[in-house]
């Protein structure tokens, strides 16, 4: 079931460059189901399912990596000092739950700034720790915390987590490996590693992959909140087909593509304009020679916070629209 | 085709980065009488392939242009748009602009509030794109029938002849320089050359080059020769960045392999055509910076077309900086033979 | 090849020509192949005498940061701009040596007598500094010196104090330094030695070497940012010289392989070679541009603290640079 496959993945610690334990959980999800594993020396987690003669090779991207916050130096009085990894908002961050890998939990505070503007170099993550010694026997420079898992209903429809970006693309691509039989074009899983600091994952797996054609699988940002107005993107009313973002413009027959697979699966979708953000998309349309490629992307409000919010309707458009996508001629 | 007549007709084509089918379409039939082959990838970058047995040289200019996206239809019918690339959103009030929606072609006009209902503090900011729309002169429920968020706008397009052979059109940046690949191609019909040389007019340069990039990855070049637009002497502009608008511009600076470039001067010398030199100290913003980061790396040199107004739809060039700058190319492309690359390093 | 030889050198992003030469020359003897690629990269490829199944890149850059004359005022007095990241306010009152003939000038700016109140508070930037070669025109001007003609700080090498050395070009010409001297050992794996080009512009010459090899690992040696003088924040310091070579978790272009960082750690543990770790995530280097080449390779970065970085004066110490060449050697006879 989708919302259980959304739970295992929200559960795993995987911050950028520690995503390892994210591809144990797809791994073992995905087990005897595919025709084809292999992690490569970027972490990504690669899975194939094979497709018909004159099928296309599909890459479908979906990073498994987390925003955080990684140890830069210790206190005497064994408080941290950290900065970020991917793009962490300071107002976001002040005074949450967050946990590093192996179960150290900690408080995040932001110090008396003095007149100066607040910035990262003013927070610290409280671990209880009596001194830097004590600190130390927990956790080493380097290390790197998350927001605490915290997964719940939110109404009838609608789920908020941290790691929703993209942990919930992360269960539809798992899904959707489970779920397709004997596809007409090759489908090509990648579950990338390092997105939040440059899709750079992604970028060394679509070198790999050479495919015909990409979908990115990733969050996009809503615009139907008080004061908030672009993108003209609403929650629950199906996945959104990206027409541009800062990173890349989706070629034309993949942006068609979604669409007609949309209609052919009468599902609501909606279409996404964004004027910022980036996704795994970018990466595989400028991989070798330039591979037609584009993003299918599930509304989520209050990105990069702990409390990202999906409506699982959306979840289940996407879905529909990915099933037929790869039984599609191209 | 003379090149007024490819030029009246390209500019005035649609090409907006990332839906550049139509322009693409047309450039590459352009080509097709000069060049052995024609292709249009995947990506919308025509390559055109003029054989030979010597060094393989890849020589390009961006067919793509600015322009801009349906971003949101508000309840009223009007259009909000996001930008493709680098527009201006001052020089958008009053224009006509022209969404490209499913069933064809509407015209729009750019509307903003009028001076007299805003306060005196508002009038001093400029118009962004959060404060324009286009008026599509139809009733909203009408508007939500023909156009959807995603749809493609560009600039009105006029071809104006000013005097002394100036010309003021939409996307001279950089189809003027697809221009001078053309008629380079049509030149060195009557040339010998050894070089193997593939004229690319590329995709997606005004959000990163990334049509050079790929271009260069699919065709290995051993060298690069890449044409964009640079601005010519314009009134307030700072010190040091501008150039005389009467002919082209080399590039110099650590994107831009020496011994290369001194070779383009040589050409322009030899052949008494005028070539200016600009500095670019770090990134020069055009298709170089990529193409010659393709694959292991390419030799690249850069040749400017200096242009007034860029990013409007009133770019205006010189025809004979245009011209001569074929000239000159020609010559250029028709010298390279398999010593290019003797000296390369010394 | 001594490190105040390649300090000397001059050597700009896109102006590498002398340093390349001698870099090549200098490894001809210590490899089994060596090349100029495309970008201008010197690569020398040294063949282990093991089974070939390891393959380890060192990497370090040629480059270094300067300046480039893009004209002249009408009294003959140059105008310039930076070549990679350079303070201008390092600049002003500086020896330099400006192009091909090494034309000596200094660069100068209005006297301290002549500036008002408001100006003393302001930074020079570039649209206020020049160099004075002593032209008395224009024209003289840009006939000895022409625009693209490239501009470095006229400063000698020098060891001072306690073990420390001060020098132009520290970074990273002393990870040019250990690369030859890594060259001279006797390895099991294969070793690519790559100086590359570009890196103060963009990582460029690596984006190149990492296209074209098959190398598994690759260990870049740099030069950091040391932070440890005067008001600095305990916290905020980064490195320290004098504590060891500088082994990085993350920076800005690239994240440490982590299966290589704790195996780089454990062996200078075991080793007993000066470390530290980089006590911060800011910068960017080449090890970028490798681990995303292709289908990507394993990176990590061994950096030798550096005060004043990309200034006229940098400083070192000789047991930071002994430590990073310990390191990697160690790193690539275990390989």
């Amino acid at each position: 079931m989708l919302f259980d496959t959304l739970k295992t993945m929200l559960a795993a610690f995987g911050p950028t460059g520690q995503e390892g334990k994210v591809a144990e959980e797809v791994k073992a999800l995905l087990q005897d189901k595919v025709d084809g594993m292999k992690m490569d020396v970027m972490g990504n987690l690669i899975v194939e399912k094979k497709g018909r003669e004159n099928g296309k090779t599909i890459m479908f991207s979906a990073h498994m990596d987390h925003i955080g916050l990684v140890v830069t130096d210790i206190e005497e009085t064994g408080y941290l000092r950290v900065t970020n990894v991917g793009g962490i908002s300071l107002e976001m961050t002040k005074t949450r739950h967050v946990v590093f890998g192996n179960g150290v939990e900690g408080v995040v505070v932001c110090q008396p700034t003095k007149g100066e503007t607040a910035g990262l170099q003013h927070l610290f993550v409280d671990i209880g720790a009596e001194d830097k010694a004590d600190a130390l026997s927990k956790v080493n420079l380097g290390d790197v915390c998350v927001y605490a898992p915290d997964c719940f209903r939110l109404g009838e429809h609608r789920v908020a987590s941290p790691a929703m970006d993209d942990r919930c693309a992360c269960a539809l691509l798992a899904e959707l490996l489970m779920q397709i039989e004997n596809p007409v074009n090759t489908v090509v899983g990648v579950f990338s590693t390092q997105e939040e600091v440059g899709l750079r994952g992604a970028n060394t797996a679509a070198y790999q992959v050479a495919p015909d054609l990409g979908v990115a699988l990733d969050v996009t940002a809503w615009g139907d909140t008080p004061e908030t107005k672009l993108p003209a993107v609403k929650l629950g009313a199906g996945a959104a087909i990206k027409f541009m973002d800062r990173s890349h413009i989706a070629t034309p027959v993949v942006r068609d593509g979604l669409i007609a697979a949309a209609e052919k699966a009468n599902v609501p979708y909606q279409r996404e304009v964004l004027p910022f953000g980036g996704t795994d998309g970018a990466a595989i349309q400028h991989s070798r020679g330039g591979v037609p490629a584009g993003t299918l992307s599930i509304p989520c409000r209050y990105v990069h916070s702990a409390c990202e919010v999906i409506d699982m309707r959306d979840m289940e458009s996407a879905l529909a629209i990915l099933k037929e996508f790869v039984n599609a001629k191209f | 085709m003379k090149t007024e007549e490819f030029l009246r007709q390209v500019t005035a084509l649609p090409g907006v980065t990332g839906n550049e089918r139509k322009a693409a379409e047309f450039i590459a039939e352009a080509f097709r009488p000069y060049v052995d082959e024609v292709e249009i990838t995947p990506l919308n970058c025509v390559i055109a392939h003029k054989k030979g047995n010597g060094p393989k040289v890849l020589i390009c200019a961006h067919l793509d242009e600015i322009g801009m996206m349906v971003s949101k239809i508000e309840k009223d019918g009007c259009l909000r748009l996001q930008s493709v690339g680098g527009v201006d959103p001052r020089v958008l009030p009053g224009m006509r602009v022209r969404v490209f929606a499913r069933e064809g072609e509407l015209m729009g006009v750019v509307g903003a509030t009028p001076p007299h209902l805003l306060k005196d503090a508002d009038r001093k900011n400029n118009y962004t794109f959060e404060t324009l729309f286009v008026d599509m002169g139809m009733p909203a429920e009408e508007v939500e029938k023909r156009v959807s968020v995603g749809d493609t706008v560009c600039f009105e397009a006029r071809y104006v002849e000013l005097k002394n052979g100036r010309v003021a059109t939409k996307t001279a940046d950089d189809r003027a320089c697809v221009a001078i690949m053309l008629r380079t191609a049509e030149l060195m019909q009557k040339m010998q050359h050894s070089a193997d040389l593939y004229f690319v007019s590329t995709c997606q340069e005004e959000i990163g080059s990334y049509g050079a990039l790929v271009s260069g990855f699919s065709i290995a070049p051993d060298y690069g020769v890449a044409f964009d637009v640079t601005h010519a002497d314009t009134p307030g502009a700072p010190k040091n960045s501008t150039h005389k608008i009467d002919s082209l511009v080399a590039a110099k600076g650590p994107f831009i392999h020496p011994y290369l470039e001194k070779k383009l001067e040589e050409a322009a010398h030899e052949n008494g055509v005028s070539l200016q030199t600009a500095i670019d100290p770090r990134a020069t913003y055009t298709d170089a910076d990529e193409l010659s980061l393709s694959r292991a790396g390419v030799p690249t040199v850069l040749l400017s077309l200096p242009l007034k107004y860029m990013h409007t739809n009133v770019e205006t060039f010189d025809m004979h900086a245009l011209t001569e700058g074929a000239r000159m190319l020609a010559h250029y492309l028709a010298a390279v033979d398999e010593s290019w690359e003797d000296e390369l390093w010394i | 090849m001594d490190l105040k030889t390649l300090c000397e050198m001059n050597g700009a992003s896109g102006d590498e020509r002398e340093v390349r030469k001698a870099l090549l020359e200098a490894a001809k003897p210590l490899c089994s192949h060596v090349k100029i690629d495309r970008m201008g990269n010197v690569i020398a490829y040294k063949k282990g005498k093991g089974n070939g199944k390891r393959h380890v890149l060192f990497s370090a850059h040629m480059d270094e940061i300067g300046f480039i004359i893009i004209n002249a005022t009408e009294d003959g007095l140059l105008q310039f701009k930076p070549i990679g990241g350079v303070d201008p306010r390092v600049a002003v009152s500086k020896y330099v040596v400006v192009g091909e003939k090494k034309v000596k000038g200094v660069i100068g700016a209005l006297a301290i007598h002549l500036q008002s109140a408001d100006d003393r508070k302001r930074v020079l930037g570039y649209d206020n500094l020049f160099i004075d070669i002593g032209a008395k025109d224009k024209d003289e001007a840009l006939r000895e010196c022409p625009p693209g003609s490239f501009v470095y700080y006229d400063n000698d090498y020098q060891e001072f104090g306690m073990g420390s050395v001060v020098a132009k070009a520290l970074d990273d010409r002393i990870g040019c330094y250990n690369l030859l001297r890594i060259l001279e050992g006797e390895y099991e794996a294969d070793i690519t030695c790559a100086f590359v080009v570009q890196e103060e512009v963009g990582l460029r010459g690596a984006t190149g070497a990492a296209f074209a090899s098959d190398a598994d690992t690759v260990i870049v040696l740099e030069g950091t940012t040391a932070g440890d003088m005067g008001d600095v924040d305990p916290v905020r310091r980064v490195c320290e010289p004098g504590l060891g070579v500088c082994v990085s978790f993350m920076d800005n272009a690239s994240i440490a392989n982590r299966e290589l960082y704790k195996e780089l750690m454990d062996l200078a543990q075991e080793k007993g070679i000066a470390h530290q770790v980089k006590r911060g995530a800011t910068g960017g280097n080449d090890a970028g541009a490798y681990q995303r080449g292709k289908e990507g390779k394993r990176t990590c970065v061994l950096s030798v603290p550096c005060r004043y970085i990309h200034g006229p004066s940098s400083v070192v110490k000789l047991s930071d640079i002994e430590a990073q060449y310990e390191l990697a050697k160690a790193y690539a006879e275990q390989a």
